[in-house]
């Protein structure tokens, strides 16, 4: 008997410490993943070693017939003084001048400061100049009034915050900046409707606008393989794969067409 | 058994139960255990989700709490900050000596007061219980004898020991006049603090709030609230318990983060180590709308009434949830959550909060769109013939009491003849004359109402087109085509397909052929296809229709592609539908279940003429229905216009109308009765008017409650078990497994959800396997929806419920609300959100059009702040002719904005609906009705000086883009001429406009920043004129007085000035007033509808 009660006692025993164990399983020490900051403070800039830097330039041609620029009629407001052409495709001798190009991918996850000195924007003859400009993500935008008449400037994006501001003449000049990357953010002037420019916002320091003679030049690349994108109002885009070495100043020509 | 025998063992003694009672004691203190355990744990399993969250929680608020502080460290080394850190912190030290020597007097009053106040409140108990003693007293002369001690008392001299040492004596009348005093001294005081320390406190009010509004979280003194509300939690069932609804919901004992007023993710509710979040943390999260809370008080709605589970249930998560066999009412699934809000939102067609309401909206939608309701009847849509029905019977009973009222009046007045009493008289006289007075304001309402049955009948419109004209608009061969399978012509047609056989087919092309009307139509002079594509692209026909397929597919999807056009359709019947698509071959009598013709007007000498104005029938003087039952607007076009459009559409085609084999069996009379069968078995009269079917009503099933219905009532015929067990998919085809929103079945599917999609994807689904006669089979057809539009009608019919809470919770509101909830009906059946914008974000089909990528400011306008923008009675007359032209001739423009090419169609609303659209506006922008003006004061001549000054100034040309009537220079005008201000703007609105237009119409070519605020006032931002830099007061108002009150003269004048050389004007081939020849018979027919502003 004794020992039977003991066995029970025993059995007892233990099934109460198995129920008390499987009460006190402790969950696993909980937290909680960091908390994503609202505004990131900018990044600092990764590092370049200037010593191995290299460079993308070359030309970008227009392949077909140049069309002869159109004179546009600003008689509408007699303050629009000068000649004005239509600049949506602008080539000189088998040039093409302002077209954007830019490294559009191949610097992975590479941060840039952004430049203090701000790119400027003129309005001058009811003329935008430049007609296509480039600028960073966070750069300021200058935009100054130099004619008799008054315009609004009225960037239309598709990523960034839209907006629309008077600016009569001599006024002081409108400051803003662009929070997003954006290729091709057309601007215009709701009184001029023939005035209409183009902003680029990239996130990197390596971007041209072609010139008169369609040339470009992207500097102080560090070596890697890049994507190289040339884009135009009207024909479109065009990228070429580059690999930059060390110190290497490679040339990437581009030749462009209407696209039908 | 011998006797007396003694057994070998005792079985008392002997046999040991030791065993069994072992066992015994382990199975019950093993059941006492577990019932414990049940009790505590089993039964309770949201206790763990409580620990568990308090855990996480309690890590996620510390980390928050520290970035809070920061944040909060940052902003405060903010320049903002700093100077009103200062400003608070001089106004403080400045205040500080002062402060601390009152406070320093104050304290010493209150000692002072406490010692008076000792000695004070002693003597005066007993001064009281002296006077009270006396009171009571009955005998006169003892009272006097106490009046004498009383009196002695008082003079008595009490010693008073102050703070200081000091000692005096005062008797009770000083002493109670030093009490007061000190009291009054120690309140004089602390008002002086109060003054002292109120700069001071504002200060500091106005740091603390700068920091509020600049902190994007919750600042760290928040945080650490909910720390310690979270620390101090004790387990237990969180209920909400609403009595009247019936309501018992205790979801929030596992889901504790609902109402947090941090967001809480599931992401930052998973333990760290973890890569996705585990059930503790998906419970944990914060409600993803907390807006939605807001609007629905969670402990007056419940959390069920919307997300449905079983509000009751804490054993385990299945139960809650409500996923069990007998529950009838499961969470809804998070694709179709939105089926909750038809549960209050019934009568809505149209909701939103936040991101809440697209899918439900797209499915009230739906069903009226792609036109469900002709088959199916459902509360709330088609309200029209019952709303007629309903009239009629008011109608008749008004006319009933007003007879009664004059039998009653006439006794009335015979007993007043024949009384005695002239008072008597004199009451009956007065009876009958309120029983005259009654009926003239039943006339009233009985007028009232006759005039909504006549808006009712235009109310009425059916989704397809009218198959009475069959023979004047199509190409005959094509409707055998088009019948077998819509789609093969038209891959987004409204149109459903109906699995039709070449028998029903031939029957019931015969059918409409045969029945459908001979008259012959205008002859119409063809036009420019080139003009037409431009005008077709620019007028704004987009808005609605579509054309090109595949990739070149532009415009709306609300009315059809138009890209086969050419193949089935007759150039004249395009023409004059164009013109106007409400004008009918011929009216319908109701009455007499007849099409009138023109021998029916004959025969009573009238002239053929039917329209809003001449709606009567020549036969028996019933309301006709004179206009087409379609929602498709006139754009007001010039004929040529019209030709030229039309022109353009016939030659969208594929292959030639010719080319299609000949269907000349649709002649044979022997297939018509055939014919009329099938038609009446598929319920085609429920979209479309079909001569002899008029009056058909719908075939299918009501759908009102149909959620609700208990699911062995939803026919899954042979898939019951399939659907039950397996959950096979039984549907094979590719690509209408496409179409259903989850996916091919891989689990049960018994349940609404998994028949409304089924059903939506293949309505013949559940005749899988059955054997049926033509008539017998599943006639619901194919309405190839797509995936989303599937998951949008499934959650609306899920959604359809009967439901149990009390008819307070249903959204029906008496206010303004009400004009709201009406007005989107109208909107979104006239797709007036094809061009315009009425809630910011909303994304209309026009604007996807390629050529307003570059020309956004050609587009229709938003029309977000309508209401607060437009004064209603010039809505009114605008919407019921927005040519704003009183010459019926010069109707081929817009009045607001001639600058468009994009046209504000005329669309014939009826009384009724201009009415809710005016007051639905009105309400969409909080604006009481009915209006009235605030008056403007007439402008000075100095002040007209300096206005036109700044209207005229060079910084802020307001006439170079704005229209003045100058045709050369509204040849460039981008902008509202005006001389319409007065009329049409309110001047509020007017100058919140000119202060900052994008917050109004984001987007808009007018420019903002054009004033500033400075020292107090709106002023201009550029060069002010030199006549305007005194002005006073706000230059924004002086403007906007001055655009008020401008005169055409004015205008012209000022415009004359402007510094611009006319531009040659180039000649326009199509201006505006080619129009004038527009009097075709067809037009002139309809007359009265297109004029129909000139007569409002």
């Amino acid at each position: 008997m004794k020992i039977r009660s003991t066995v029970v006692l025993l059995a007892l025993a233990v099934l109460g410490l198995l129920l008390l164990s499987a009460c006190g399983k402790k969950e696993e020490q909980a937290s909680t993943k960091p908390v994503e900051q609202a505004a990131p403070a900018a990044a600092p800039a990764t590092p370049i070693d200037q010593a191995t830097v290299g460079s993308i330039s070359g030309t970008v041609k227009y392949a077909g017939a140049a069309p002869k620029p159109a004179k546009i009629d600003m008689s509408q407001d007699p303050a629009c003084k000068g000649d004005n052409t239509v600049e949506t495709l602008v080539v000189n001798s088998g040039n093409l001048e302002n077209a954007f190009v830019y490294v559009k991918d191949g610097l992975g996850s590479r941060t840039f400061d952004v430049p203090k000195q701000a790119v400027t924007l003129d309005q001058k003859g009811c003329r935008y100049h430049p007609h296509v400009l480039g600028i960073m993500t966070g750069q300021t935008l200058s935009v100054i009034n130099s004619d008799p008449t008054t315009h609004n400037i009225h960037p239309t994006p598709k990523d960034n915050r839209e907006w629309n501001e008077s600016q009569p003449p001599k006024a002081t000049p409108i400051d803003k900046t662009f929070a997003r990357e954006e290729i091709m953010l057309p601007v215009k002037c709701n009184q001029h409707p023939w005035m209409k420019m183009y902003i680029n916002v990239v996130k990197s320091p390596y971007f041209a606008v072609t010139d008169k003679d369609g040339k470009y030049a992207l500097k102080g690349l560090p070596p890697g393989k890049y994507t190289v994108a040339v884009v135009q109002e009207k024909l479109g885009e065009q990228t070429q794969e580059v690999t930059v070495s060390p110190k290497e100043a490679k040339t990437a020509d581009f030749t462009m067409k209407a696209s039908q | 058994m011998p006797e007396g025998q003694i057994p070998e063992q005792d079985p008392i003694t002997t046999k040991s139960y030791a065993l069994h009672y072992t066992i015994a004691i382990v199975v019950l203190i093993g059941t006492l255990l577990w019932a414990m355990w049940d009790e505590a744990y089993g039964q309770r399993p949201w206790k763990r989700y409580q620990r568990v969250f308090q855990e996480r929680y309690t890590a996620f608020l510390k980390q928050a709490r520290s970035q809070s502080a920061d944040a909060e460290k940052d902003l405060q080394n903010n320049p903002d900050f700093r100077a009103l850190d200062d400003a608070y912190q001089s106004a403080y030290k400045s205040a500080a000596p002062k402060v601390q020597e009152i406070n320093q007097q104050l304290a010493e009053k209150s000692a002072e007061i406490l010692a008076v106040q000792s000695v004070f409140t002693d003597k005066r108990a007993y001064v009281n219980a002296l006077i009270y003693d006396i009171e009571t007293d009955n005998s006169p002369s003892s009272k006097a004898s106490k009046q004498k001690d009383l009196d002695k008392y008082k003079a008595q001299q009490f010693e008073v020991q102050y703070p200081d040492g000091a000692r005096k004596k005062y008797n009770f009348q000083q002493l109670e006049e030093t009490y007061n005093e000190l009291k009054d001294q120690k309140g004089r005081l602390g008002g002086q603090l109060g003054d002292l320390l109120k700069p001071i406190n504002e200060a500091k009010l106005a740091r603390d709030t700068w920091i509020k509004e600049h902190l994007l979280s919750l600042p760290p003194d928040a945080l650490r609230g909910l720390q310690n509300k979270i620390a101090n939690w004790d387990p237990e069932i969180v209920q909400i318990n609403v009595a009247e609804a019936n309501i018992v919901d205790r979801c929030e004992s596992c889901h504790m983060g609902t109402r947090e007023p941090v967001r809480l993710t599931a992401a930052l509710m998973t333990s760290k180590g973890r890569k996705s979040p585990d059930e503790y943390a998906l419970a944990s999260t914060s409600h993803p709308e907390p807006d939605l809370l807001t609007i629905h008080d969670p402990d007056k709605f419940g959390c069920s009434p919307c997300h449905q589970g079983n509000g009751r249930a804490t054993t385990s998560v299945e139960k809650a949830h409500g996923y069990y066999e007998h529950w009838l009412w499961p969470l809804f699934r998070k694709a179709n959550m939105e089926a909750g809000c038809q549960t209050c939102h019934q009568a809505d067609m149209f909701i939103q909060a936040g991101s809440v309401g697209q899918v439900i909206s797209e499915g009230k939608f739906l069903f009226r769109q792609r036109g469900c309701n002709g088959c199916h009847r459902y509360e709330g849509y088609d309200r029209e013939p019952e709303e007629l029905t309903n009239i009629g019977q008011q109608i008749k009973q008004m006319e009933q009491q007003q007879r009664d009222n004059l039998h009653q009046a006439s006794i009335a007045m015979q007993q007043a003849d024949q009384t005695e009493s002239n008072d008597e008289a004199n009451r009956l006289n007065q009876r009958a004359e309120a029983l005259r007075v009654e009926n003239s304001k039943i006339a009233g309402r009985i007028e009232q109402l006759d005039l909504r049955s006549n808006s009712l009948l235009r109310d009425m419109k059916k989704i397809g087109p009218d198959l009475k004209e069959v023979r004047e608009k199509l190409n005959r061969n094509w409707i055998p085509v088009w019948l077998h399978k819509p789609t093969d012509f038209r891959p987004n047609t409204k149109m459903p397909n109906f699995r039709l056989n070449d028998g029903q087919i031939k029957a019931i092309s015969a059918y409409l052929w045969q029945t459908a009307l001979t008259d012959p139509l205008p002859k119409a002079q063809p036009g420019n296809a080139a003009r037409g594509k431009e005008l077709f692209e620019t007028r704004g026909c987009l808005a609605c229709h579509s054309i090109g397929e595949g990739g070149d597919r532009i415009g709306g999807d609300f009315a059809a592609n138009l890209s086969r056009l050419g193949e089935k359709a007759n150039y004249d019947y395009i023409v004059r539908w164009i013109k106007n698509p409400r004008v009918r071959t011929r009216p319908y009598c109701a009455y007499e279940k007849k099409d009138i013709g023109p021998e029916d007007y004959a025969k009573k000498g009238l002239p053929y003429v039917f329209d809003f104005d001449h709606s009567k029938c020549p036969n028996d003087g019933h309301e006709l229905q004179v206009e087409q039952m379609t929602v498709m607007p006139s754009l007001r076009l010039a004929d040529d216009e019209v030709a030229d459009i039309a022109t353009y559409l016939l030659t969208q085609k594929k292959q030639d109308s010719s080319s299609y084999p000949d269907a000349s069996f649709m002649d044979d009379p022997k297939l018509k009765a055939e014919g009329k069968k099938w038609i009446q078995q598929f319920g085609c009269a429920g979209c479309h008017e079909i001569a002899g079917l008029e009056e058909e009503g719908r075939i299918g099933t009501e759908l009102t409650t149909e959620g609700s219905k208990p699911i062995e009532r939803l026919d899954f015929a042979l898939l019951t078990k399939v659907a039950e067990d397996s959950g096979k998919e039984p549907i094979n085809d590719p690509a209408i497994r496409e179409r259903l929103p989850e996916g091919p079945a891989n689990a049960p599917w018994y349940n609404h959800k998994g028949f409304f999609e089924h059903k939506l994807a293949m309505p013949n689904v559940y005749d899988q396997g059955m054997i049926k006669s033509d008539s017998e089979k599943l006639r619901m057809p194919d309405p190839h929806l797509a995936k989303d539009q599937i998951r949008a009608l499934t959650t609306f019919l899920l959604g359809s419920q009967e439901t149990s809470l009390p008819a307070s919770y249903q959204y029906r509101p008496e206010d303004a609300r009400r004009d709201i909830q009406e007005g989107w009906w109208i909107v979104r059946k006239y797709n007036c959100v094809g061009c315009h914008q009425f809630t910011p974000g909303q994304k209309t089909a026009i604007e996807t059009v390629p050529r307003y990528q570059d020309a956004k400011e050609t587009l229709p306008p938003k029309l977000l702040t309508e209401g607060a923008r437009v004064d209603p009675e010039w809505l009114l007359r605008f919407l019921s002719n927005p040519s704003m032209a009183p010459n019926p001739n010069d109707q081929h423009r817009n009045g607001v904005r001639p600058y468009l090419a994009v046209r504000m169609p005329t669309f014939f609303f009826s009384d009724d609906e201009l009415r809710k659209l005016v007051r639905f506006f009105q309400a969409l922008s909080q604006q009481p009705m009915p209006y009235i003006p605030q008056k403007q004061q007439l402008l000075t001549a100095a002040e007209t000086d300096m206005a036109r000054a700044l209207f005229t100034s060079q910084a802020a040309p307001c006439l170079k883009c704005h229209a003045t009537g100058d045709p050369t220079h509204d040849k460039i005008a981008t902008a509202p001429n005006f001389l319409l201000a007065k009329e049409r703007l309110k001047p509020g609105w007017t100058e919140r406009w000119l202060i900052d237009p994008a917050n109004i119409s984001p987007g808009t070519a007018m420019p903002s920043g054009l004033f500033k605020k400075e020292n107090g006032r709106m002023v201009f931002a550029g060069p002010t004129p030199p006549s305007l830099q005194n002005y006073p007061a706000d230059q924004t108002k002086l403007l906007v007085r001055y655009i008020f009150q401008l005169t055409p003269e004015e205008q012209r004048r000022l415009s004359a000035q402007a510094p611009r050389s006319a531009a040659p004007a180039k000649k326009s081939s199509r201006n505006s007033t080619s129009g004038s020849n527009s009097g075709s018979a067809q037009n002139r027919r309809f007359s009265g509808a297109t004029g129909a502003g000139g007569s409002r």
